[in-house]
């Protein structure tokens, strides 16, 4: 490693050095260079920094190991998808494309926009060319007729990098699934949506780890006029999970809606975290995110809405977060922002926190059911809410979430 | 074409602000009231001055604290705290911009030549007297205000006048503090901190610092180098506080900042109500602010602590103007007390203030009422923060903000619950109303939960106040719009009413403003 690497990232601990020489290890390439640099300007993201203040990478990544906990199984199924398969040391692009389906490997880096906002996605796009993978899966979609697209993060090693850039164009639809399965110490991805005008995306979430993992995914969606965007997350954490979403609308009469779900253990830890700017007049997203917390672990939501002068007119956009905390010993963060330069608009906000309905509870035990099921199926009841717009993989996610309540 | 559609910030020129329909007349022309052409209390006193000399050091605390014979200890605690400051950095995190402030380029303190007291209304200054003529107090009341003898009996005994006790504090000074022998009676202690310090060293001595450390953040760790004046009460047990108790600020020295200092304690069972107002020449330059205030509420205390912060907010584009950087803390330390904040935010170029209450004794009880109104080139960036560490602790957030012309007006708040605090409750409601298209609102409201029994709302919809109340005045056949509006103005009514006339001015056009046609 040259002196000038080291320096990159200031007091660095492990992890980042590690960061640094692998980063070392890649071809030079000026975009490659600048999308580290937007990582090494602050190193792993910390509790210093406003936007991680809840999610300090740097004081849980003080080395990157391989963790002694392997993949879960993916819940999601396979048939009749197109699946992509990122794994610390390689990557699995299916052999047979449909009509409608491009799917291009870059080499070499490509810019992303705004990377200094998000430091982890930067991360991701810079290393993403390790071990001959490609640096870039840049997929084109010209058909509303494709099967599923499913990403699978998974496998054992110390870290796992990678970078899809989806790009549907006018008037096409596509249906995204991603599972982020656990099994590297630290996976680290970038997905970005360009929805071109009337396009639309459904995209599902899946996301389960261990103790010993770290996972921080990033999606930048970019809207066109009318277009549509869906998403739906299911987290039930990691050491750190941080499942980061940044849209801009920015042609008129786009439309978002953007749901998660978090169900967290012990010694776990899910950071939902979203950012919707609001570039093009009378856009409108819904946004609603529910978590269920148990002893030890830790729910974190950062949800702002970001409306500019003028540009920003007529939005409507409401943004709800609901959690329960199921034991003493939860912890739940939350911070849902406004910022607002626009005076005809509608943003609404809500946050609550705390403990089952007691008045819901009384009623159900009064016809006879159990304390134990009434409360199971009060929570069940109250974080399905949050994965109704998941299309063909709701019943799926709500039997995640069922399967884990009924556990807890 | 609407001369106000562009996106440019250079339409200067253009007066009419286009306002969308839903917004209620009343409200825009109140806010209207409130803009700087408008602002009253802009004149400027010409009073010889004892200033300190220009900028900051050790040699201007040694300074202020000479002036001020103060005991050799508060002279080492501001020491400490200088060279503190000296290590620290200015926070930038708020939503609010300026340009770097010179720290030097101040002066520390500044105090009317003549003195702080007077004997009698023929010592006190003409100038002084006129200054508080001119903000709208009549003289005899004025005579009570400046605390010359005898006058304070002769208005107590005159039972059908308002009785507030005031402080006044001019620049850098206590100048007089009403109805000082009444509140004795009652065993209330109401001076000037620099008075109680010679006065009751031990009582200062306890508290002082115990709600705002010296190390707690910039503004407040220069504060607590620099203080120059402010008020202190006691109320002992059991007493509840005879009258209000006030506090009027007036900065009126140039390049001089203002860092006053008020510590409020009430013993066990005491109950006190303590008003605040402030108002300052209108000047080009930008004038520093920065007090703290420290509140202690003992076992089943009530301390209500309300503001009307009128500084002189800078010109429409945005010259001159105070900088209002502002630590304010209560501390509900012992079982069943409780604080009220209340306040009314209409001055000051730069507004940076989160009044919060430390929720330690049992079942406690905070609350934050604020009514923050920007115009012009106006920046406000203020909320409050509701710790909960004791049992059964609750607190209430009903923050309205109101932006118009080119401001910006941001609510931030914390409710934290900690791991011991069982059963806490929060409600926290904040609206936010834009006239016109060039100016913003933000809100930036935090949430620690750490309790699975605690019961957290926050809620931008002003339907949910209350579902009780609401269901009460609706089923009397009154619209659900108008009913809010009776609710949340309800109280802020009630505040406001309680506020004495001097301070009441700005606040009696606040009561036509609605929420109505809020963005969230």
């Amino acid at each position: 490693m040259t002196t000038a690497l080291r320096d990159l990232i200031a007091n660095p601990n492990a992890a980042e050095l590690e960061l640094v020489a692998r980063y070392g290890m890649q071809p030079e390439d000026v975009r490659r260079e600048r999308l580290f640099g937007a990582f090494a300007q602050s190193g792993l993201p910390n509790r210093r920094m406003e936007a991680w203040k809840w999610t300090d990478f740097k004081a849980a990544l003080t080395t990157l190991d391989r963790p002694s906990t392997a993949s879960v199984e993916d819940p999601i199924p396979y048939d009749g998808a197109l699946v992509f398969k990122f794994t610390p040391t390689g990557f699995e692009a299916p052999a047979d494309l449909p009509n409608g389906l491009s799917v291009f490997e870059k080499g070499e880096a490509q810019a992303l926009g705004a990377a200094e906002d998000v430091p982890m996605g930067a991360l991701a796009a810079s290393l993403a060319g390790e071990k001959s993978r490609p640096a870039t899966v840049l997929l084109e979609v010209t058909s509303s007729d494709l099967p599923r697209l499913h990403f699978q993060f998974s496998g054992a090693g110390e870290a796992s990098f990678a970078r899809i850039v989806i790009v549907v164009r006018p008037g096409m639809a596509v249906t995204v699934s991603e599972s982020h399965l656990g099994g590297a110490g630290l996976e680290a991805s970038v997905i970005e949506f360009g929805l071109q005008k009337n396009a639309s995306a459904v995209r599902t979430i899946y996301q389960r780890g261990s103790r010993e993992e770290a996972v921080a995914s990033t999606a930048l969606v970019h809207l066109d006029a009318e277009a549509q965007y869906t998403q739906t997350t299911l987290s039930f954490g990691a050491k750190l999970a941080r499942l980061e979403t940044r849209v801009t609308h920015q042609e008129p009469s786009a439309s978002v809606t953007l749901n998660a779900a978090y169900l967290v253990g012990k010694g776990l830890h899910t950071d939902i975290t979203t950012h919707v700017r609001h570039g093009a007049n009378s856009c409108v997203t819904r946004q609603l995110t529910k978590g269920a917390v148990l002893d030890g672990g830790t729910g974190v939501f950062q949800g702002k809405f970001f409306v500019p002068r003028t540009a920003g007119q007529y939005t409507d956009a409401d943004m709800q977060h609901k959690a329960l905390l199921l034991e003493d010993g939860a912890v739940v963060f939350a911070k849902p922002e406004l910022e607002i330069y626009a005076d005809d608009v509608e943003c609404a906000h809500g946050n609550t926190c705390g403990a089952l309905d007691d008045n819901q509870l009384f009623y159900m035990r009064q016809r006879g059911i159990p304390e134990k099921t009434a409360r199971a199926l009060l929570t069940q009841a109250f974080v399905a809410e949050a994965l109704e717009e998941a299309g063909e993989l709701e019943e799926l996610l709500r039997g995640e979430a069922e399967a884990w309540l009924g556990a807890a | 074409m609407d001369c106000c559609g562009g996106i440019d910030d250079h339409d200067d020129d253009c007066t009419d602000v286009k306002v969308k329909d839903s917004i209620d007349q009343e409200t825009v022309e109140a806010a209207k009231a409130l803009e700087s052409e408008n602002y009253s209390a802009g004149f400027v006193t010409d009073i010889e001055m004892d200033m300190a000399p220009k900028g900051l050091s050790e040699d201007t605390i040694r300074f202020i604290s000479a002036k001020k014979e103060e005991p050799e200890w508060l002279l080492e605690w501001r020491l400490a705290a200088y060279k503190r400051w000296l290590t620290m950095e200015e926070p930038t995190w708020a939503m609010v911009d300026y340009p770097t402030i010179d720290y030097q380029d101040y002066y520390y303190y500044a105090a009317p030549k003549t003195g702080a007291k007077y004997e009698s209304i023929d010592d006190v200054p003409k100038e002084i007297l006129e200054t508080y003529e001119k903000l709208g107090i009549p003289l005899r009341e004025a005579e009570v205000l400046l605390g010359v003898e005898g006058a304070a009996e002769s208005a107590a005994a005159a039972r059908e006048t308002p009785r507030v006790a005031v402080d006044a504090v001019f620049d850098s000074v206590s100048v007089a503090t009403t109805f000082r022998k009444e509140l004795e009676k009652a065993g209330v202690i109401f001076m000037s901190i620099s008075e109680a310090v010679h006065e009751y060293p031990e009582l200062v001595k306890k508290y002082l610092g115990t709600v705002v450390p010296q190390s707690d953040n910039f503004f407040a760790t220069l504060n607590s180098a620099v203080f120059s004046d402010g008020t202190f009460v006691y109320v002992p047990k059991g007493v509840r506080c005879p009258m209000e108790l006030s506090t009027y600020f007036r900065m009126n020295a140039e390049n001089t900042g203002q860092f006053e200092r008020t510590l409020i304690v009430c013993d066990e069972g005491a109950y006190v109500s303590y008003l605040e107002g402030c108002t300052a020449p209108m000047r080009d330059e930008n004038q520093l602010h920065a007090a703290v205030v420290e509140l202690v509420a003992l076992e089943d205390a009530e301390i209500k602590y309300s503001t009307v912060q009128n500084w002189w907010p800078g010109d429409e584009n945005g010259k001159g103007g105070i900088y209002n950087f502002v630590t304010k803390r209560g501390d509900c330390r012992g079982d069943r007390s409780k604080i009220s904040w209340t306040q009314v935010e209409t001055g000051s170029a730069v507004t940076w203030k989160y009044p919060s209450c430390i929720l330690r004794g049992d079942d406690s009880v905070g609350e934050f009422y604020s009514i923050a109104v920007t115009n012009g080139r106006q920046q406000a960036d203020t909320g409050t923060k509701m710790i909960h560490l004791g049992k059964r602790t609750r607190s209430r957030i009903i923050s309205k903000g109101i932006s118009a012309g080119k401001s910006n007006n941001t609510y931030r708040g914390l409710v934290s619950i900690n791991r011991k605090a069982d059963k806490a409750r929060n409600f926290t409601q904040c609206d936010s109303l834009l006239i016109g298209d060039r100016c913003g609102a933000h809100t930036v409201p935090y949430v620690e939960n750490r309790r699975a029994d605690a019961q957290l709302e926050h809620e931008a919809t002003t339907t949910k106040l209350s579902d009780d109340q609401m269901f009460y005045v609706r089923q009397r056949g009154i619209g659900e719009e108008e009913a809010v509006a009776l609710l949340v103005n309800g109280f802020v009514r009630e505040v406001l009413q309680e506020l004495p006339m001097e301070f009441a001015v700005e606040a009696q056009s606040l009561l036509k403003v609605s929420l109505e046609g809020s963005v969230g």
